[in-house]
């Protein structure tokens, strides 16, 4: 019961917050502008349904996850070795660093021109030559993904160098005198003891590649994803829409940031609770 | 078995102001195979940074150190060292700690695994091989650390104030702990503490430094016989002749700073 009462304290204001909105959209009567909470409800309960010729809303979602997942893999295949190297030999930390604290503080939001100019609409199956591929591939630009990867590539590696930096030296003096190999402590003593923070620069990198996707949607010379369905249905006057959009966008960003945040927690389980 | 001996060593910090700081100063010292000594001493004496010489965990400025006549450079693999502060890796089990030493030499799993459950057996500790470190109480993850020392099989055992963090109670049967295994395994042991009840309990042998330059003062073989009664007067005899040995020099330091 105490469970219950505690569980629904979280509704109560998500709960009120339609209601105000209810009452806000019939008051205004114009679905142009504010659409009624039930007609986004009906887009979100049918996303299978064909919608302003632009696709599903299930469709133009798998599309963003997909961009996502593909140049958010390259940040952590690249990021995170670099930021392993970097966090254990001072020559490359000196050698890459400047330009880390260089280009860190451009927003991602900031390349998108620059990729619109350099890539083009090329497309991934492009790069190898191929015209279509009459795969999902098809609907991944270059651009993009070089967006997505800006996103996460700062919250990896950062957070990557943080953890491996923080690694307690008596563990490794531990390990040295326990006769490890400087391999041996690379594999069994750094790594499990950077994990936590690589964790969570996963977390956060996610997080901003989610994000900066919707935003490289938007632009001119997209055709499909969950940002572009965004900007045509305002262009369409289709409000429903634009804002069954947005709320799939904050239940995507939820659940990817909790399932890591999961695999997070069992990894760092000893974080927590070491005294 | 190996013979240790410390000619003339000698260990400068050079501090944040290039001032140098004389952290040992013509240190003699030598430990006979198997015997248990212990260095006792006040704090910034040095007696942390003589283990640490000994380990090969940092070089010496001067002197030298020799392992059955051979000079010890880099790190020393007959030696492994106990810290005192709780060094068990949290992301293994307790098993996973110890046989995480058996590994770095080179046993195969299985053989791992028996090896380190019988180690765990030996210090009392069988009972929670699958337990992760934070789950036990300091003294049982000093236990946990001592299978893991002994599980490297070193010539030398060196403990850094093993038990310091230690309440007296699980201090005294920890010590009955070492002792045992220190009969069973025939261990060198160079054991460092604050405490002259402990060294007197524990030592054949008692090494007593002094601060500023860190250096011995003193040398003084015990004849107790085991199990030893603390509260006998030979004991208190000997607490009292290294107190005052230890007040002497801390006197002397005063005067020094009053001068």
């Amino acid at each position: 019961m105490k469970k219950f009462i505690k569980t629904s304290q979280s509704f109560i204001l998500p709960i009120l917050f339609l209601v105000i909105w209810e009452v806000w959209a019939i008051k205004l009567d114009n679905p142009a502008l504010v659409p009624r909470v039930e007609a986004v409800f009906l887009v979100l309960v049918q996303p299978f349904n064909e919608l302003i010729g632009t696709g599903t809303l299930a469709w133009n979602t798998a599309v963003s996850l997909f961009r996502v997942m593909f140049g958010f893999s390259i940040a952590v295949i690249l990021c995170v070795p670099l930021g392993l190297w970097m966090g254990t030999s001072r020559l490359v930390h000196r050698l890459v660093n400047p330009l880390v604290e260089l280009f860190r503080p451009l927003c991602p939001i900031a390349w998108i021109p620059f990729a619109m100019a350099f890539f083009g609409t090329t497309r991934v199956p492009q790069l190898f030559g191929i015209r279509y591929s009459d795969t999902i591939l098809d609907s991944i630009q270059v651009g993009m993904i070089f967006i997505i990867f800006w996103g996460g590539l700062f919250p990896i590696l950062l957070n990557t160098i943080y953890g491996v930096t923080g690694v307690r030296s008596l563990w490794i003096e531990t390990a040295r005198i326990l006769g490890a190999s400087k391999r041996q402590i690379f594999r069994k003593v750094i790594l499990p003891a950077a994990l936590p923070a690589i964790m969570t620069g996963l977390r956060v990198g996610l997080g901003i590649s989610w994000m900066v996707i919707i935003a490289a949607e938007m632009l001119p010379g997209s055709d499909s994803g969950i940002g572009y369905l965004i900007m045509y249905s305002y262009e369409l006057a289709e409000m429903q829409i634009l804002v069954a959009s947005m709320v799939v966008i904050g239940l995507i960003g939820l659940i990817l940031n909790r399932g890591l945040e999961y695999v997070s927690i069992r990894v760092s389980r000893w974080q927590s609770l070491e005294r | 078995m190996k013979k240790l001996i410390l000619n003339k060593v000698g260990k400068v910090f050079i501090g944040e102001d290039e001032r140098q700081v004389d952290a040992l100063h013509d240190v003699d010292m030598t430990a006979d195979a198997g015997e248990f000594l212990c260095i006792i001493g006040p704090t910034g004496c040095g007696k942390t940074t003589l283990l640490r010489l000994i380990a090969g965990l940092m070089p010496y400025s001067s002197g030298s150190i020799l392992l059955d006549e051979k000079p010890v450079e880099g790190l020393n693999p007959d030696c492994t060292l106990v810290f005192q502060q709780l060094s068990l890796f949290p992301w293994f089990s307790v098993l996973g700690n110890v046989a995480f030493a058996l590994e770095m030499k080179g046993l195969e799993k299985n053989e791992r695994r028996n090896k380190a459950i019988e180690l765990l057996n030996l210090v009392g500790l069988d009972g929670v091989a699958k337990a992760k470190p934070y789950e036990l109480s300091g003294g049982m993850q000093q236990r946990v650390a001592i299978a893991r020392a002994l599980a490297y099989d070193p010539e030398i055992l060196l403990m850094d104030e093993p038990f310091g963090a230690l309440d007296e109670k699980t201090r005294q049967r920890l010590q009955n702990v070492v002792l045992d295994l220190w009969r069973e395994k025939q261990k060198t042991i160079l054991f460092v503490t604050h405490n002259i009840d402990e060294a007197i309990y524990l030592a054949d042998r008692i090494l007593v430094m002094e601060a500023d330059p860190g250096r011995i003062i003193g040398n003084i073989p015990l004849s107790l016989n085991r199990p030893r009664n603390r509260l006998s007067q030979k004991f208190i005899d000997l607490h009292i002749e290294i107190r005052n040995l230890l007040e002497i020099s801390e006197n002397s330091c005063a005067k020094e700073t009053v001068l």
